[in-house]
């Protein structure tokens, strides 16, 4: 028999660098491939992508890729919530694991040049919306005004604190937080992430914007209502959906809603797309 | 296409040909009852192999996409992993494949092998395979009470996406080439030209067959299509629907072009871990279930739907160019609730009269 395309099932060997606690029960691992080439082809993934993480013994999960391609390095921020994640938890630095990937969309950020980003997150929302940020700033020229609203239920489950501290100081970006319930020594604003949006002195740029969506079934709800009546286009509304997934390339069929395999066709999709797909987000 | 002909006592020397050949031939049995399955050919059971018999309902499409199938091994030694994916390369054949089991094949071929990945465990599978397809002509035996491949335009003589097609003319058998692998088989001596007069024979006996088939189940299949692919069903009929659905899962474990399979690691020794993928099933409640335990198809006619929408939709038949619904008329024969295709185009095709009375 003549060549065989590649096994996209064969993930790499890959090895934990660290681990660092983010918030309860969510860390982000440092990682890097056993072998550089392989490194260096995974490197050129998109902002929104997502890899396949395996633990093997107990399986395999799909997670999303934080990093942005310009960052030159590679991690992963999980919350311990099932069992593949769990044994990810448990993981001692040095210790060996694989990866394959990077798989889906992700997010077209070369399509959005010279339009304002508006970033609305929840939670650890901000896990998969953390590459495009990133991204973003480090092309700063590409794009206009950028703007993040990023909400937690407590100041301790906000996301990757020193980087929200530094969004917070950067110059050309306006990052606005909240969180639902304070707590001592808490002096910024209280609310839902929406509330954020009716802040005195906040204004939000609806011409020319793409506001990119990311968080819990009930912030996403409301938030798309916020965003709508304030004149957004449902095609400039923009999320990744997780799924249960076991391939990653569109053929265990899991992750199918309607028309689309959120691996393959997403996992970024327009809430244009997002509403004819007819399933729960 | 090139036609001949062979006697009706040299049928089984095409098996012996292939398995001259080198390849493992899987063929049909009769078990007890209604009971019939396919199983590799032996020199002891060589003689008991049948050409008309009612289909199995484990379908052929576990050789190229076997029910449990091992992905990889993985060896753990001091800290390093070593993956080493495991393959299948082993020549096979399949007699007396049916015609609507071909386009089930067929259908995994576009699924599989198509869009942005190809599989490379199916790949492999299917490059090996010969398929040796046999015309349903026998109406007591060959054509069951829920077979609806007229409907699925699949049958019952497959067009093609087989090797060699079988047609029982009575005293003789017509064979046709469908690939040049198929052809070179024809370049034995048990093969002899046809005439014209076994064309014709062969057009009347498809006639005759056609009118064999249960008339109605599935005459509203196109207009089921229409209706699917355009949303326009009510969420009551899918309820409906739903409500009979035990959630066995056994509709998508009989059916010939059910794509859908889950991953699972097993520990197969002190250091080694084998990955296999195993069929899995729309219709079981955990399909779509997250670590987390948020489910977005919880509800059984929510899955129901998916099954039949992933199965008839307009957008998928374009995608893959062929329909994942053979016309086999398994998941009517095994479905305890009767929701197998035929019931569930009815009962669309009775809900639509329902709301625009004509």
């Amino acid at each position: 028999m003549s060549t065989y395309a590649e096994n996209v099932y064969l993930p790499k060997v890959a090895i934990l660098d660290r681990v660092v606690s983010e918030i309860p029960e969510v860390k982000t691992f440092y990682w890097h491939f056993e072998d550089p080439e392989e490194q260096q082809a995974f490197g050129n993934f998109r902002p929104g992508q997502f890899a396949q993480v395996s633990l093997f013994g107990v399986g395999e999960f799909p997670t999303s890729l934080p990093p942005s391609p310009t960052e030159k390095q590679t991690f992963f921020t999980v919350r311990q919530v099932g069992s593949c994640t769990t044994a990810l938890h448990q993981l001692a630095p040095g210790t060996k694991f694989a990866v394959r990937g990077p798989y889906g969309n992700g997010f077209p950020m070369q399509e959005y040049y010279g339009k304002n980003l508006v970033f609305v997150a929840g939670g650890i929302g901000l896990i998969p919306l953390r590459s495009c940020i990133v991204y973003a700033l480090q092309n700063r020229d590409k794009y206009d005004r950028i703007q993040i609203f990023y909400g937690a239920k407590t100041p301790k489950e906000l996301m990757y604190v020193p980087a929200l501290e530094e969004w917070g100081k950067a110059e050309g970006i306006e990052c606005h937080l909240t969180v639902d319930c304070a707590a001592d020594g808490w002096t910024g604003h209280v609310g839902v992430v929406g509330s954020l949006f009716k802040v005195p002195g906040v204004e939000v740029p609806v011409e020319n914007t793409i506001a990119f969506v990311c968080g819990p079934p009930v912030m996403f709800r409301f938030v798309i209502k916020d965003l709508l009546g304030m004149g957004f286009q449902e095609q400039n509304i923009v999320s990744t959906l997780e799924r249960y997934m076991k391939c990653g390339v569109g053929k265990c069929g899991h992750c199918c809603i309607g028309v689309a395999y959120v691996c393959v066709d997403g996992p970024v999709f327009t809430y244009q797309q997002i509403k004819k797909l007819g399933e729960d987000i | 296409m090139k036609a001949r002909i062979l006697k009706r006592g040299d049928v089984f020397k095409i098996i012996d040909l292939l398995r001259a050949q080198g390849y493992e031939v899987i063929a049909p049995f009769c078990g007890r009852g209604r009971d019939t399955y396919f199983d590799a050919v032996t020199d002891e059971n060589r003689d008991e192999i049948q050409i008309h018999l009612p289909n199995p309902y484990y379908p052929p499409k576990r050789y190229v996409f076997p029910h449990i199938e091992r992905l990889m091994k993985v060896e753990r030694t001091n800290g390093d992993i070593h993956i080493e994916p495991t393959y299948r390369e082993k020549k096979r054949a399949i007699f007396g494949i049916r015609s609507c089991d071909v386009a089930g094949i067929n259908h995994l071929d576009r699924f599989y092998l198509g869009r942005d990945f190809r599989d490379v465990y199916y790949e492999k599978r299917r490059k090996n395979l010969f398929l040796v397809n046999v015309v349903c002509t026998d109406p007591d035996r060959d054509i069951g009470n829920e077979c609806f491949c007229v409907c699925a335009d699949t049958g019952p003589a497959a067009r093609d996406h087989f090797d060699l097609q079988l047609m029982d003319l009575g005293d003789e058998f017509m064979a046709v080439a469908g690939t040049p692998a198929g052809e070179a088989l024809l370049a034995n001596a048990i093969f002899k030209k046809a005439a014209p007069g076994h064309v014709e024979k062969r057009h009347a006996i498809l006639n005759e067959v056609r009118k064999r088939f249960k008339p109605g189940t599935t005459s509203w299949f196109s207009a089921t299509v229409r209706y699917v692919s355009r949303g326009e069903i009510l969420e009551k009929t899918w309820e409906e629907i739903g409500n009979r659905c035990l959630e066995c899962g056994g509709c998508t474990y009989v059916c010939p072009a059910c794509t859908c399979f889950t991953v699972s690691d097993r520990q197969v020794g002190p250091n080694e871990i084998e990955r296999v993928r195993i069929w899995d099933s729309c219709g079981l409640g955990g399909f779509t279930r997250m670590a987390g335990g948020f489910n977005p198809r919880k509800a059984v006619h929510d899955r129901r739907n998916r099954r039949f929408f992933r199965k008839l939709a307009h957008y998928f038949i374009q995608r893959e160019l062929s329909m994942a619904c053979a016309g086999c008329g398994r998941c009517a024969a095994v479905c305890h609730g009767d929701i197998g295709m035929p019931s569930v185009v009815e009962m669309i095709r009775r809900a639509t009269a329902e709301v625009d009375p004509a």
